[in-house]
């Protein structure tokens, strides 16, 4: 018998003594594509923080640094960056670990948890970055409120004429509109670069749900 | 992609996976690669499946499209993989007669197939599933003469292997 025959021979005989997947586990597989839209999660997670640093490293300029000496918030801003930086790489750090979950799991039930799990990471560091937005527009504002000059000379001037009230109006209604439209174009960023992503992974969650009947 | 395409697609799939098993146990020397390989199959095949359009079996397109990704596909990822030595441990599927002599020449065998090239291990495949000549050079794109020559050659390689 020659040496290939004699393998087949064997070959033949472990025919029945393969694993066998079940129809779930091969669902899970084709629905592993969450593994992709997660790792762009995590990589559009590391872009952003790359393009922020860049931005505030091109704009921080002496006339900047200044302003906020003047403004008394200098130290405050730069423990909001510090406190900032370490927030967003926890954030990374979680991204990638759910993009590691996802990669190495291979029944629906825990793809669906890790679904989920990276879904609401995801929202949380949305929400955590518009708060955080938000509080440094309000600091900024108190600063500029209080601290610059041609702001309170402004004050001053309209607070000794007659239409005092409406003045105050005016400006805590600019301010508020000012403070919706910065808000609201974070808001957009974010619901454009992730939320297409959350909407991708919401779908395969669904797709998965009906699986798991 | 629909639900009853992925309906029918699992159910095929699940039903002829051995297929796939095979590829994995002459591609892979263990449990964690056979594993990783038989879901790059899997997703491959899915992504083929539109294509399939029921004129061949489902097995025949099968074998081609997981040949396929485990010679082409598989090898960028696992390169230095493809030399590490077989350990025996896809052996584990039992023997009921025991003869020794016969199980240490397959056990040599497996790793002598295991230190053949990609395409080698493809040949090899078909050889042991019974496939005819005209079906392997179909599979692999290449002509029967050469599928024939390759097997051959394929033969000496192991008595050398086995018998050196």
């Amino acid at each position: 018998m020659d040496e290939l025959d004699l393998l087949k021979k064997d070959w033949k005989k472990n025919e029945s003594q393969y694993p066998k997947v079940s129809e779930q586990e091969i669902y899970a597989m084709l629905h592993k594509k969450s593994s992709s839209v997660v790792k762009w999660i995590f990589i559009i997670s590391v872009l952003e923080i790359m393009l922020w640093t860049a931005i505030s490293t091109l704009t921080a300029d002496e006339s900047y640094l200044k302003t906020l000496e003047h403004y008394h918030i200098s130290s405050l801003m730069n423990i909001f960056t510090a406190v900032n930086y370490g927030v967003i790489a926890v954030f990374i750090f979680l991204f990638y670990k759910n993009f590691r979950n996802i990669n190495t799991t291979d029944n629906v039930k825990s793809l669906m948890k890790n679904i989920l799990r990276t879904r609401k990471t995801v929202q949380y560091y949305i929400w955590y970055n518009l708060g955080m937005i938000g509080l440094t527009f309000i600091t900024i504002m108190i600063a500029t409120f209080k601290y610059d000059n041609r702001i309170n000379e402004i004050v001053a001037r309209s607070s000794s004429t007659d239409g005092n009230t409406l003045f105050w109006i005016v400006l805590i209604g600019f301010t508020f509109i000012f403070f919706v439209v910065i808000f609201g174009l974070f808001w957009l960023f974010y619901r454009l670069i992730y939320g297409f992503l959350l909407r991708r992974l919401h779908k395969n969650y669904e797709e998965l749900k009906k699986i798991d009947l | 992609m629909n639900s009853s395409l992925e309906q029918s697609f699992v159910s095929q799939l699940q039903e002829h996976q051995n297929i796939i098993h095979k590829i994995c146990r002459l591609y892979t020397s263990d449990e964690d690669a056979h594993k990783d390989l038989f879901q790059e199959i899997t997703i491959q095949l899915w992504k083929a499946f539109p294509q399939f359009r029921g004129e061949a079996k489902f097995t025949t397109w099968a074998y081609r499209v997981a040949l396929n990704t485990a010679i082409t596909l598989y090898r960028k990822k696992t390169k230095s993989v493809s030399t590490i030595e077989f350990d025996g441990k896809i052996h584990k599927f039992s023997h009921d007669e025991y003869n020794y002599e016969e199980e240490e020449q397959i056990k040599l065998l497996y790793k002598a197939v295991h230190q053949l090239n990609d395409i080698e291990k493809a040949l090899v495949f078909m050889y042991l599933e019974d496939k005819d000549y005209t079906e392997i050079a179909e599979t692999l794109g290449i002509s029967e003469v050469n599928a024939r020559v390759k097997m051959n050659r394929i033969k000496g390689k192991l008595k050398k292997i086995v018998n050196p």
